[in-house]
C-alpha cells in the first residue's frame, strides 16, 4: 500500500474544494478550512495495478488577509496550484505560492490547475499563457469543477508524476 | 612478425590460454623483442606467474564458486547490517521458489512450516476468542440488570450503539486506537484498533492530527520538544500524542487512563524507532514495511474495567429467601400430603370389602375409584384417620359384595340376626352356628344361610335347639335349691360348694334363656332362720345370708338385674318343726323365680 501526501493550494475561491469535492472520500467539514486552515481528504486510485491513496491536504485558500501555513506542506510528495481562469491574479497568486512552496520543501511534482473551463469564454488568461506554461515543462490541467473535466486525470497525473519521481 | 608468434606459441606453450594484451601492443612499437622479453621475463617471472595463477583461478568457474562460498556468509552478514539491499534483491527469488516448491510438492513447505503455524494460528484464535468473551461477558453481564436496562433506555435516547454506553461506564479507560504517524508527512504507516472502537477513516484523522500539531506549533510559537501531548473531548474521550524523532504515537483513548500509560506509550515508540529507524528515513509512502507493526502496536491497546463488586441488594436476598422458604413450605406439604395419601390407600388395601381401581391426581385434587362393599368400612372414616380434608379428595366407589372372610361372617350376621346365645362362625365357605337357639330361629338360619353371597354351606350341628319349657324347667329347678348355713352364721355352711355351683350354673342357664327368649326372669333370694334366737336378731341374719349369696353370684359374673334379696327371718320356715333338723334345714336361703312378661303364644 502507498500513501502519498499532495498538498492543494490556490487563491480564495479559486473552487479548490468544489473541484474535488464529489471526488474524495471525507469526513471533516468546510469548518476546517476557517479554523485550522487545512481539511485533510482522502482519494482512491488504481495505477499499474498498485493501489495508491492520496492523501489530499486541501489548503485555505490565500487572500489578503489570511496565509497559507507552510508547515502544512511539509512531507508533501506533490502539489495541486489551482488557477481561477476567470481571474488573472489568481494566476500571480499560484506562482507565488509555489515559490514559496519549493523554498520550504524542495522541488516536487505539480500541476497547475485552470479552474472554471466551463466558463471558458470569460476567462482573463488567454490561451498563450496557459500553453506557455506547458512549453516550459509544467504540467497544466484545464478543469472544470462543475462538469467534473480533467478532475480524475489530474489525480492520476500527479500520482503518475510522484510515482516517477 | 616471426619471433611475436614464436613467443605468442611457448607462452601458450607454457599456460595453455591467451597471451597477455598488453605484451602484444607494446611489439608493435618495439623490433628487439627477444631481449626485453627475456629481460621481463627476468624482472617479472614471480609477478607473471601470479599473474597466470590468479587469471586461472577467474576462468575456473568451480573454483570461484568455492571460493565465493567461503566468504558469501560474511559477505551477507556485512552487507545486510549496512543495509537490507540483499534482503531485497532475494525477496523475488525466494518467492519464486517458494512458488516452485509449492507446485512442484505442496507437502514439503507444509511440513517445513508446520511447527510455526500451529502456535501461530493458537495464538489468533485464543486472541480472537479472548475479544468474543470480553464482548460477550460484558454484554452478558449487563444486558438483564436494572442498569443494564437504564443504559439501554440511554442508548436508545442518545441513539448511541449500546456496546459504546456500555463501554461509558463501565470502563476505567480504555486505548480504542493507537496511529502511528510518520512525521514528516503526516501519512498513518500503522493503525490498531480495539473491537468495540468507532473508527473513522485513520488516514484523514491522522493528516488532520498532524495539520493541528502543526497548527499548534505555529500558533504559539512552541519551541523545540513541546508538543501538543492531549486532545481532550467531551465524553471522556481523549488523544494522548507521543512525540519522537522521525514518527508520532496517537492514542485515542476513551475515559482516565493511568499516568503510566504514558510510560507505556513512551516504551512503545521507543521500541518502534530502535527497530524501524531505516524504514523512517526510507519511507516514500509505501506502508508495507511497517505492517510488521501490528502486534507491537496491539499491545498498546490496554483496557481496564471498573471492578463491579459483586452487591446483591437486601431485597434480592429477602426475595431470594422467601422463594427458598416458600419452595421448601411447598415441597414439605406436597411430600407430607403425598405421604398421607400413600397411607390413605395402603389402609384401603388392607380393608376389606373396598377395592381400588384408579388413583390419581387431577385439577390439584387427589381422586380414588374403585368397589365398595355396603359393609366395609367408610373410606371417608379412613380420611380422617389420616388427616386427610375429604374435600381434598374425589371419591367414586361403585357398591359390590366383597368375598373376604370376615365380611361374608359381617354379612351373615346382619342377615341372620343370631341371638347372643348363638356363636357364628366360617369355615371356608360353610357357616358354622354354636350354642343354643330358639326352633324358630334355627329355621331362619337354615333357609337363609345359603342365599348370603360368600356362603355356599352351613353346619347347625353344634347348635342346640331350646324353647320355653327348658326355661320353666330351670326356673322350677331353681326355686327348688336350697343352701344352708351353721347356727347364727351369715356365710354359706361347710360342704355347701358344690350347692353353689349348681346354683350359680341354674342362675347362668336362666339369664341366657331369657335373654334368647327376650324374657326377662326375676330371681328372689330369701334368707331364713332357725326359731331360736330374738327376732330382732334373726331378721338382719336372715337378711345378711341372702346378700352374702347375691354377692357371691355377681361376683362370678351374673347380671345382677332383675335379682333381688330379702330376710324373713323365722316368718316363712322352710320346715315348721322344731326338731333339730327342722331348725338346721331353716338355716338357709330360697330361691324363687318368675317370668316378668309372657312371651306371646306362651303361657306363664
Amino acid at each position: 500500500m502507498i500513501k502519498k501526501k499532495i498538498c492543494m493550494l490556490g487563491a480564495f475561491a479559486v473552487g479548490k474544494t468544489s473541484l474535488v469535492q464529489q471526488y474524495v472520500h471525507s469526513i471533516f467539514s468546510e469548518k476546517y478550512h476557517t479554523t485550522v486552515g487545512v481539511k485533510v481528504d482522502k482519494k482512491k486510485i488504481s495505477l499499474n495495478e498498485r493501489e495508491i491513496d492520496l492523501i489530499l491536504w486541501d489548503l485555505h485558500g490565500e487572500d489578503g488577509f489570511q496565509e497559507v501555513r507552510m508547515s502544512y506542506l511539509r512531507g508533501a510528495s506533490g502539489c495541486f496550484y489551482v488557477i481561477d481562469g476567470t481571474r488573472r491574479a489568481t494566476l500571480d497568486v499560484a506562482l507565488d505560492l509555489r515559490k514559496r512552496a519549493e523554498e520550504a520543501i524542495g522541488a516536487v511534482p505539480f500541476i497547475l490547475v485552470f479552474n472554471k473551463w466551463d466558463l471558458a469564454q470569460e476567462w482573463e488568461i488567454d490561451q498563450r499563457t496557459v500553453d506557455g506554461f506547458q512549453q516550459k515543462g509544467a504540467v497544466v490541467m484545464k478543469t472544470s469543477a462543475k462538469t467534473g473535466r480533467q478532475v480524475e486525470e489530474a489525480f492520476r497525473s500527479l500520482a503518475e508524476m510522484m510515482m516517477e519521481g | 612478425m616471426l619471433p611475436p608468434t614464436t613467443l605468442k606459441t611457448r607462452s601458450m606453450k607454457d599456460s595453455g590460454n591467451p597471451p597477455p594484451k598488453e605484451p602484444i601492443a607494446a611489439r608493435s612499437k618495439d623490433q628487439p623483442e627477444e631481449p626485453l622479453h627475456e629481460l621481463r621475463s627476468l624482472l617479472l617471472g614471480p609477478e607473471q606467474q601470479e599473474l597466470e595463477g590468479l587469471r586461472q583461478r577467474l576462468d575456473d568457474a568451480g573454483r570461484r564458486a568455492e571460493e565465493i562460498s567461503r566468504v558469501l556468509p560474511t559477505a551477507i552478514s556485512l552487507r545486510e547490517a549496512k543495509d537490507n539491499k540483499i534482503a531485497r534483491a532475494l525477496a523475488p527469488t525466494i518467492d519464486e521458489s517458494i512458488k516452485a516448491s509449492v507446485k512442484k510438492n505442496p507437502k514439503v513447505l507444509a511440513e517445513a512450516i508446520f511447527p510455526a503455524l500451529g502456535p501461530g494460528i493458537r495464538k489468533a484464535i485464543s486472541s480472537t476468542i479472548m475479544g468474543m468473551i470480553q464482548s460477550l461477558n460484558q454484554l452478558l453481564n449487563h444486558s438483564f440488570s436494572v442498569r443494564g436496562l437504564k443504559w439501554r433506555w440511554e442508548a436508545l435516547r442518545t441513539r448511541k450503539p449500546f456496546a459504546e454506553v456500555l463501554l461509558l461506564h463501565t470502563l476505567v479507560f480504555q486505548v480504542e486506537q493507537i496511529f502511528l504517524i510518520h512525521r514528516e508527512t503526516g501519512l498513518v504507516l500503522q493503525h490498531v484498533e480495539s473491537k468495540e472502537a468507532m473508527v473513522q477513516d485513520p488516514d484523514l484523522v491522522s493528516g488532520m492530527l498532524s495539520a493541528i500539531q502543526d497548527f499548534v506549533k505555529d500558533s504559539f510559537q512552541t519551541r523545540e520538544g513541546e508538543t501538543l501531548e492531549t486532545l481532550r473531548m467531551g465524553g471522556g474521550r481523549s488523544v494522548w500524542i507521543e512525540d519522537g524523532p522521525q514518527a508520532l504515537l496517537a492514542a485515542v483513548i476513551r475515559g482516565t487512563p493511568p499516568l503510566d500509560l504514558r510510560v507505556t506509550l513512551k516504551e512503545l515508540l521507543e521500541r518502534v524507532h530502535l527497530g524501524y529507524s531505516d524504514a523512517f528515513e526510507r519511507f516514500d509512502g509505501d506502508v508495507s514495511p511497517f505492517s510488521g507493526l501490528r502486534d507491537q502496536l496491539d499491545e498498546g491497546l490496554q483496557f481496564q474495567i471498573k471492578e463491579t463488586k459483586a452487591r446483591i441488594s437486601p431485597m434480592l436476598w429477602v426475595l431470594l429467601f422467601a422463594v427458598v422458604a416458600a419452595f421448601c413450605m411447598w415441597s414439605f406439604y406436597a411430600l407430607r400430603s403425598h405421604l398421607r395419601w400413600e397411607k390413605y390407600l395402603r389402609r384401603i388395601n388392607a380393608e376389606g370389602g373396598l377395592v381400588i381401581t384408579q388413583t390419581g391426581k387431577e385439577g390439584g385434587k387427589y381422586f380414588i375409584s374403585g368397589f365398595r362393599d355396603p359393609l366395609a368400612k367408610d373410606p371417608e372414616s379412613l380420611l380422617k384417620e389420616v388427616a386427610i380434608d375429604s374435600s381434598d379428595v374425589m371419591s367414586y366407589w361403585k357398591p359390590y359384595h366383597a368375598l373376604d372372610h370376615e365380611l361374608v361372617l359381617q354379612r351373615a350376621r346382619s342377615i341372620l340376626i343370631p341371638p347372643d346365645t348363638v356363636l357364628l362362625t366360617l369355615s371356608d365357605e360353610t357357616l358354622v352356628a354354636e350354642g343354643t337357639a330358639s326352633g324358630g330361629w334355627i329355621k331362619t338360619f337354615r333357609t337363609r344361610a345359603l342365599y348370603i353371597p360368600g356362603i355356599s354351606a352351613y353346619d347347625d350341628t353344634m347348635l342346640e335347639d331350646v324353647d320355653m319349657d327348658r326355661l320353666a324347667r330351670s326356673i322350677e329347678e331353681l326355686k327348688a335349691m336350697t343352701l344352708t348355713f351353721p347356727l347364727a352364721g351369715a356365710q354359706v355352711g361347710e360342704g355347701q360348694k358344690p350347692a353353689l355351683q349348681s346354683l350359680l350354673a341354674k342362675v347362668r342357664d336362666i339369664q341366657s334363656l331369657q335373654t334368647l327368649f327376650k324374657i326377662p326372669v326375676e330371681i328372689v333370694i330369701t334368707g331364713h332362720t332357725d326359731n331360736s334366737g330374738t327376732e330382732g336378731l334373726n331378721l338382719p341374719l336372715s337378711h345378711s345370708r341372702a346378700k352374702n349369696v347375691f354377692d357371691y353370684l355377681v361376683m362370678n359374673g351374673v347380671n345382677p338385674e332383675h335379682i333381688s334379696t330379702r330376710g324373713v327371718g323365722t316368718r316363712a320356715p322352710l320346715q315348721k318343726g322344731s326338731t333339730p333338723e327342722d331348725r338346721r334345714r331353716n338355716r338357709a336361703v330360697s330361691f324363687d323365680a318368675f317370668l316378668l312378661d309372657s312371651p306371646e303364644g306362651m303361657s306363664p
